[in-house]
């Protein structure tokens, strides 16, 4: 069976029959499109697909479906199990109608059903089933992935703060788990998803980040993080420092146009720009600004007469309430100033990392890097990391 | 963080406010949302008594326009009133679609440079209707903690008859601070609380859907 996510259907190939998926999502994250985008891609592929729903009503699913540009009553092959509106007393006239949603034993009864008869099933939302249902329900979901040998079961599952034992028990009743999470910075700036467990192919880890599209559902796209600063400071020295592929547009040596370059980093492939210093090109920063995840500001320790320039570019910069860290650069020269100088000078709160860096040597670099993107995901990649 | 509401340096994010039904929790919350909004704040409206156009009626009558509100009821009555960009609509279910809306507002807010958004969440009581204690304290932990991290501060309303002690005590645990709301027969009073703040009972009537409160 097909996945039909980006990246997914390159690193899992296919869910084999007899196989469970967990879209394991983030609270806070628009993920059941991932649950919807799998059934699609499999209606198109002409296989027997059913969506449980206990959300929504089955009118409100297609609905939900048609945003995404989906017409599922196109398909033959498509159904519905109706585990909603019996529970705010509606009728229904679905093939498949759980007559009392509360109730395990109806619940079962229709799940075996609709695994027979269908090639996917597709659990709208395990974790409201197991909100209304009791984690009972985990000992039932068991059983149905025994029964489903020759079909596969899809679930979109939202990691509430349920008991540890209750998350872990859904990831091992798993063959595979993907893991959907934030990024997260006051708000959410960002959404990614990534692999946590497959155990019919070897992978390495991988995340990617992604936007939900109307119609079009989940798009891949590149990270930007910009690089700015004033002039002289070692912009375009740091950003050839951490790219594993980097292109500057130089005239004269120092930049006129822009640093480019590319970071595989901890799975995440992150596209670098420098930006240039001299203030015609200003109006440039804020396109720039809008479109990246977080901000890297270079400024040359020896010289404190450009601090106020660099607070300048700054707050231009991260005019969106981005992110940002400073690297204290040219730490080899003579009388270069300590970051906690440069944070008094240039009235920094203590929250902001300042980085020591020699981007000539590549002292320091790669620690800027990393508190940049310890801010914006935090914890959320952190626990995903046992996928590499 | 604090905020100034009726003339109280509320110090909580994320605030309960309680009382019997029919006390006025709801103009109560409408009100303190249509002050803060009229002076530029941000503003998102999360209804789950009465639909997007109901509670757009009421912010419409005294001449706001611009709010944002999550609509719990019409899809729950089988509506089907599409969404704009302004009003979203869920199935009070769908836990995860509220909290998913909630964030896309306050990352809009957040991207369009305003930081100062306030949230009413009305009611707790029938979302805990429709689901176990267990299931609603999991979501509003989530919820409580980032409008906290958002720097936003959030009312929400809660029927003090309508759950056992358990519940109210476990809805305490969440919110910082709680506006009491209390009926006295010839008057109505509230007070507020938080661990380091304990205001007098104060009284208040409600003249045509608004608030007045006694000096
Ligand atoms: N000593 C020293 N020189 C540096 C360092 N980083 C950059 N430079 C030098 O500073 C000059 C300006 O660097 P460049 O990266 O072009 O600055 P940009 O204008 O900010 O892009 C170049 O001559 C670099 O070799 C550093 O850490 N130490
Ligand atoms: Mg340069």
């Amino acid at each position: 069976m097909k996945i039909g996510i980006p990246v997914l259907d390159e690193l899992l190939k296919e869910i084999p029959r007899g196989k469970t998926l967990t879209y394991y999502i983030d609270p806070e994250v628009e993920g059941d499109v991932f649950g919807m985008q799998t059934l699609y891609r499999n209606l198109e592929e002409g296989y027997r697909c059913v969506y449980v729903t206990s959300t929504m009503s089955p009118t409100s699913l297609r609905n939900r479906f048609k945003e995404f540009g989906w017409y599922v009553d196109e398909f033959e092959n498509f159904s519905v199990v109706d585990a909603y509106s019996a529970y705010v007393g509606a009728t229904s006239d679905e093939r498949y109608v759980v007559k009392d949603p509360t109730n395990l034993d109806e619940l079962d009864e229709v799940i075996r059903k609709a695994i027979d008869e269908n090639d996917l099933v597709v659990f709208g939302s395990l974790s409201t089933v197991i909100d209304i249902c009791g984690e009972e329900t985990l000992n039932y979901f068991e059983r149905w992935k025994e029964q489903a040998e020759d079909s596969v079961i899809v679930s979109n599952f939202t990691a509430w703060p349920y008991s540890e034992d209750v998350l872990s028990k859904v990831k091992e009743l798993s063959n595979a788990v993907v893991r959907i999470g934030g990024i997260h910075h006051r708000v959410i700036l960002g959404h990614y998803y990534g692999i946590l467990k497959v155990d019919w192919t070897q992978v390495k880890g991988r995340a990617v980040l992604f936007k939900v599209v109307k119609p079009g559902g989940v798009k891949a796209y590149i990270p930007k993080i910009l690089v700015t600063g004033p002039y002289n400071a070692g912009k375009s020295t740091f950003v050839h420092a951490i790219s594993n592929k980097a292109i500057s547009v130089d005239r004269l040596g120092t930049t006129v146009a822009l640093d480019h370059g590319k970071v595989e980093y901890k799975g995440f492939t992150i596209d670098v720009f420098g930006t240039p210093g001299q203030e015609r090109f200003d109006p440039i920063l804020k396109v720039l600004g809008s479109e990246a995840l977080g901000v890297i500001l270079v400024v040359d320790s020896t010289k404190p007469e450009t601090f106020p320039r660099a607070k300048q570019l700054l707050e231009k910069t991260t005019h969106f309430g981005l992110p940002y860290v400073i690297a204290a650069n040219k730490q080899d020269l003579p009388n270069a100033l300590k970051p906690e100088e440069i944070r008094k000078l240039m009235h920094i709160p203590e929250d902001v990392p300042i980085i020591p860096t020699v981007a000539t040597k590549k002292i320091g670099v790669y620690e800027v890097l990393d508190a940049l993107i310890k801010l914006l995901i935090g914890e959320g990649y952190a626990k995903s990391e046992g996928a590499t | 963080m604090r905020i100034e509401i009726l003339n109280i340096d509320v110090d909580s994010n994320n605030v309960m406010v309680i009382g019997p039904p029919l006390v006025g929790k709801s103009i109560f919350v409408r009100n303190i949302v249509w002050e803060k909004v009229s002076n530029g704040f941000g503003g998102v409206y999360v209804t789950t008594k009465d639909t997007a156009e109901a509670v757009l009626d009421w912010f419409q009558r005294f001449n706001l326009s611009d709010i944002k509100i999550i609509d719990c009821v019409s899809k729950t009555i089988f509506s089907d009133a599409p969404d704009t960009e302004d009003i979203k609509r869920v199935s009070i279910m769908d836990l995860t679609g509220i909290s998913v809306r909630i964030n896309m507002f306050l990352e809009r807010f957040w991207k369009s440079g305003k930081r100062d958004v306030i949230i009413a969440f009305d009611s707790i009581s029938t979302v805990l209707m429709y689901l176990n204690p267990q299931t609603v304290f999991r979501f509003l932990h989530v919820l409580t903690n980032r409008i906290k991290s958002f720097g936003a501060f959030a009312f929400y309303t809660v029927d003090e008859d309508m759950h056992d002690e358990r519940t109210i005590a476990m809805l305490k645990q969440l919110f910082n601070g709680v506006i009491e709301l209390k009926d006295e027969g010839n008057r109505r009073i509230f007070r507020y609380l938080s661990p380091s703040i304990r205001t007098e009972w104060r009284g208040f009537s409600i003249v045509n859907d608004r608030l007045e409160v006694s000096s």
